[in-house]
Formats: C-alpha cells, structure tokens, sequence
C-alpha cells in the first residue's frame, strides 16, 4: 500500500538558513506518527510543504499518492490540518467558524455540529472564538481538522494549552481515529504523550530526521543492564571528571566494556558516566558479574533499566 | 467556486467592520441629501416663513432640486459611491484580507482549498458582491430620502431617464471602485497585513487624486492630455459625469473646475480602468501564488 505521506529529499531554504534538508520520510496508513523535534528543527515548514503552504526550495512530497506541487487539491481533499496556533475568525462563533470552513468546502453545515461534538464543544458553540481559552481553540482547531471526514490528519502541537484531562481526552481521541483507519500525523514537544500515542515517530534536528523508527523499537533498543563497576581506593583515578571523583579508573571501564562486548550474548556497550550500558537480557545479570569478577573487576551495582522516548530525544538534539 | 464565494459572503456580511463601513456611508449620503435639502430650503424660503436666502447660484439649487427628485437622486447616490465609496472599498478590502493574513486564517482556507487563484477570485467577487449591496441599500434609502425631501420643498422631476440608466449606472459605479479595491489587495499580499493593504489603497488614491488634480494641464492638449489621461482619475471622472448625465444631472455645475471637454472619452474611461485593475489583479495573483504562506503575525 501506497505511504500516506512520502517525502524524498524535501528541502527548504530561506535566504543562506536551511529550515528542512533533504527530508526522506514515510508515513505509513493507519499509524500514528510523531514528528518531534526541537524549537527551529523544521517540523512546521515540513508540514508547511505537506499542505502546500510552502513551496520546497528542492525534492518532493507526496501526499495520499498525489504529488503536492502538481496536484494539490487532489492531494488535499482528504487531508484535515491543524497548523500551530488554530487560526480562527474571531468576530465568528465556534460554530459559525466551523460552518464558514464546511460551506467553503462544500460539506454539509450538519458536520460542524458533529465535528463539535466530538471535541465536546457543542455547549460552547455559540460563543466568539475570541472569548475562547487555549484548550477551547485547541478543540475548534481540531473539529475543523475533522469536519470533512479525512482520511489523514495533520496535527501541530494538538494538545498544547490543554489540561492533563484534556490532553488525556484528544489522545484517545487520536487513538480511535487510528483505529477507524485513519493516519494521524502529529507533531508534539510532549515527548510522554508522543510516547502513549504514537505508533512510529521521526525526531527532526536541523531540519535532518536524527532518529527513526517504530516507537516499540526504539524503547527496545534503549533496554539493557546498568552496570556500575567498584572504584579501588588504592588504584589512583587515571580520568577526570565524574569516574575520578567516583575513584574509577577510565582503564578499568575501558578493560570491563571490551570484555562484555566479548561476550557473545552481549549486543552492544556503552559509556553512560561512571557506568556502562549493556544491550543484554536481564537474566545475563549473574553472568556479567561472574566475568568481570574474574578478571578482578567488582560489581558496585547492576540493575535493568528502560530508555525513554525523552532519553532518546535529548540525546540526539542536544548541541 | 460557488461555495467559495458564498464563503466570502458569510465572512464579510457578519463582520462589525462591514456593518460600521456602511452606517458610515449611509450617514454621509443622508447629511449630503440633507444638506441639500437644508440649501434649496432656504433658497425657497422654507424655515423662515418666506424670506428667501440665495446662498447658491440658481443654476446650482435647480441641480440639487434634481437630486432631491426622480430620478436625479439616483444619479446623486451614485456620485456619492464615486466619492466616498473608494475609500469605504480600501477599508473594507484591508480588512477583509490583511485580516486573513494577521489572523492566520489565510492559512486554515488555503490549507483546505490550496487553488490560490481560485482563492483570490472569490475574495474579489466577494467584496465586489457587499460594495453591490451597500450601493443598493444607498439607492433604496437614497430613494425614501428623496420621496420625503420632495414633499417639502418643490423638488424638479429630471427628464426620464432610460430603463437601463440604472443598472447601467450601478455597474458603472461598481466598475469606478474596482482598481482602488485591487490595488488594495495587491498591497495587502505584498505587506501581508491590513496596515500594507491600507496604506497602499489610501497612498493610490492619494497620489491618483493629486495628479488628477492636474488635469487642468489637459487644456495644453497634445501628449501631456494623453499621460494626464491614462491615470485613473480623469477616466473615473467620464464615467462619473456619465452617470450623472443620464439621469439628468449636469456635474459641471456643481464642479466648475473640472473641465469635460478634455476628459477621456468613454470607451477610453472603460478601457484604463480596466488596464490598471487588471495590472493590480495580475500582480496580486502572481504573488499570491508564488509567496509562502505564514501564520498568525
């Protein structure tokens, strides 16, 4: 099956700054994508390009098996949008709002009524969007997203300005538009959220997708044994920094590491501060002290511990 | 298109500015009308029990005598569109999309409906559609003004005029308002904001004005009559005097500086018009279509 958004090597440039380089995506039916990415990464250019906002300096999207740039309006008729902060007509209700956008796309005005139930609106309808408070236009912006029953969704930050209940209720409400069969493509600073909802996720930096993937796979990938080996007070500290202060040699985390990448049922090592990150079944756990013992490195601690989307995300955008 | 269209129409006919643009054009037709009134009052004598104050030319009072009768008040109302109305279709177009773009709901249509063009079309037709509206409830009201101010004083019937006089002069009036209007839409896409989209209508307006101004250097014919005639003013003035004329009105009177003989001739007035409306349309279709779009400023 075609991607619901195919983009190869979509790029945007603004004078000498390049918001979005080289961008390869794919956007598969039916999931829910998390597009993350620092401030200034170029998620919304990039969603900019998808709506055919922004015309790309290079490459192409293409968007529900359209090509954006030459048919946009085939490419869009089945895409509903929610870009930044929802843009509304403040003189206008709720509801008017959403029946200007239902007339302008020749969708019957008896949808804006079920596009605002659906965000549990309706009591509010009749109130202008100017009155309205951050959650309130977070919800019209999302009815509007929906008003004409699209097959793909572009959300921009949709739970910004929410409360924790809120925000628990679009998430589900995410969740149901996947599993009626639509694809949801949501960009989100919530790295939790992005976390319970999404099904894949892309994390942006400098306009370049850093990391990607399922999220089951990345959290697997971030799974492990913490290993934290015993400094030896009569061995002085080789290192500065947090090992010598801790009395570890940086020899001794070097020796223990090449000898757990010996291992055979050891898929990687690394250095995380003073200790070392093993890709290991839990259940090597004896193991791994029993080879570091013999070659007179003592365990001080080893426990299992989990990666967190945000782990992966701070460490792939940090400068 | 259609829908897009009836779009425009439901955005702009519940807009406050639309409503305060038209309170404020209507008032100022009926203090003209009144004022009109008030002069031919005391011509004749009306608030002083007889004592006639001649304040005007009897050329001038028979000349408002007309606008106060049928159907020389239509003539009245549609020079008021000429005057006044450029200015309510600057604000009026500034608002309705410089708005679009401070708003950000530029972005939520075009995110919708991304044939910009089509876009751009609907938005023209739309304000083409309110300034039709507003000139038609001038001329309804300009007509109750007229049944009521010539029962009071003795009001002259003009010469009938033909059944297409006004429709014809509507279209004529709507026609003189289209390149302020555009030109304003240009500059609303070129600045992105209803202060650019203003200031590029009131500045058009100005600078047009101020060299219609000159047309007094028309007298020296030749190709200084051809420059000053191909700016918009004198060739909104043709059709001015058009419409006045056929309703019976005679504009010179009340105008002594304008000199008719050198304006354009119709087909000319029509034709620059429309060069510049369509130069101003083309720029803006061109940019609209070529420039990214933002959110909110």
């Amino acid at each position: 099956m075609d991607a619901a958004i195919h983009t190869e090597g979509l790029t945007k440039r603004f004078g000498t700054r390049t918001a979005v380089d080289r961008l390869d995506l794919d956007v598969r039916p039916g999931c829910v994508f998390g597009f993350l990415g620092p401030n200034g990464a170029g998620k919304t250019t990039t969603i900019g390009m998808l709506l055919a906002l922004i015309t790309p300096t290079a490459g192409r999207a293409v968007v529900l098996g359209h090509d954006i740039a030459r048919a946009p309006e085939q490419a869009l008729a089945a895409v509903g949008a929610m870009i930044e902060a929802p843009a509304f007509y403040p003189y206008l209700s709720g509801r008017d709002n959403l029946r200007l956008l239902a007339l302008a796309a020749g969708v019957s005005p008896a949808r804006a009524e079920a596009a605002l139930d659906v965000v549990e609106l309706a009591d509010r309808a009749g109130d202008k969007f100017r009155v309205y408070s951050q959650g309130m236009r977070q919800r019209l912006g999302i009815a509007a997203a929906l008003l004409h029953e699209p097959q793909l969704i572009i959300l921009d930050e949709p739970t910004n300005g929410l409360d924790p209940a809120g925000q628990l209720e679009i998430r589900e409400l995410i969740r149901t538009l996947a599993r009626a069969g639509r694809t949801i493509f949501v960009s989100s600073h919530l790295l939790h959220e992005v976390e319970q909802m999404c099904d894949e996720v892309a994390i942006l930096k400098d306009g370049r997708v850093v990391i990607g993937g399922t999220v089951a796979e990345l959290l697997r990938r971030g799974r492990g044994l913490l290993v934290r080996v015993a400094g030896d007070p009569a061995t002085p500290a080789a290192s500065s920094g947090d090992d010598a202060a801790h009395g570890i040699s940086a020899d001794v985390l070097a020796q223990a590491a090449a000898l757990l990448r010996g291992a055979a049922w050891v898929a990687g090592v690394e250095q995380r501060g003073d200790a070392l990150l093993v890709d290991a079944p839990a259940e090597r756990a004896a193991e791994i002290t029993m080879l570091l013992a013999a070659h007179a490195i003592s365990v001080a601690e080893i426990r299992p511990v989990e990666r967190r989307l945000e782990d992966f995300f701070l460490e792939v955008t940090r400068p | 298109m259609l829908n897009l269209i009836r779009a425009e129409w439901f955005k702009l006919t519940r807009r406050p500015l639309a409503w305060v643009l038209l309170a404020v054009f209507l008032t100022l037709l009926v203090l003209l009308l009144a004022t009109e009134f008030l002069l031919v009052g005391l011509h004749d004598g009306l608030f002083s029990g007889g004592a006639r104050l001649a304040l005007l030319r009897e050329e001038q009072v028979a000349q408002f005598r007309l606008h106060l009768g049928f159907p020389g008040i239509f003539g009245a109302v549609l020079m008021h569109v000429d005057g006044v109305g450029g200015m309510c279709a600057i604000a009026l177009a500034a608002g309705a999309l410089g708005s679009e773009y401070s708003w950000g709901t530029l972005r939520t249509q075009l995110a919708r409906q991304p044939n910009r063009g089509r876009y751009l079309i609907a938005k023209i037709a739309g304000l083409l559609l309110v300034l039709l509206a507003g000139i038609l409830l001038a001329l309804l009201l300009g007509a109750l003004l007229a049944l009521l101010f010539s029962a009071l004083v003795s009001s002259t019937s003009g010469a009938a005029a033909s059944s297409l006089a006004l429709p014809l002069g509507v279209l004529r009036s709507l026609y003189v308002l289209l390149p302020y209007l555009l030109v304003t839409v240009a500059s609303c896409i070129l600045g992105r904001s209803v202060i650019a989209g203003a200031v590029g209508g009131f500045l058009f307006l100005v600078i047009d004005g101020g060299l219609g101004a000159l047309s007094f250097l028309s007298s020296l014919g030749g190709l200084v009559r051809v420059l000053l005639n191909l700016i918009v003013q004198p060739n909104i003035n043709t059709l001015i005097v058009l419409n006045s004329r056929s309703f019976g009105l005679e504009p010179a009177v009340l105008t002594r500086t304008m000199d008719l003989s050198t304006l354009p001739s119709p087909l000319q007035a029509t034709l620059v018009i429309g060069a510049w409306s369509a130069l101003f349309f083309a720029y803006a279709y061109r940019s609209l279509l070529r420039r990214d779009i933002g959110g909110a400023a």
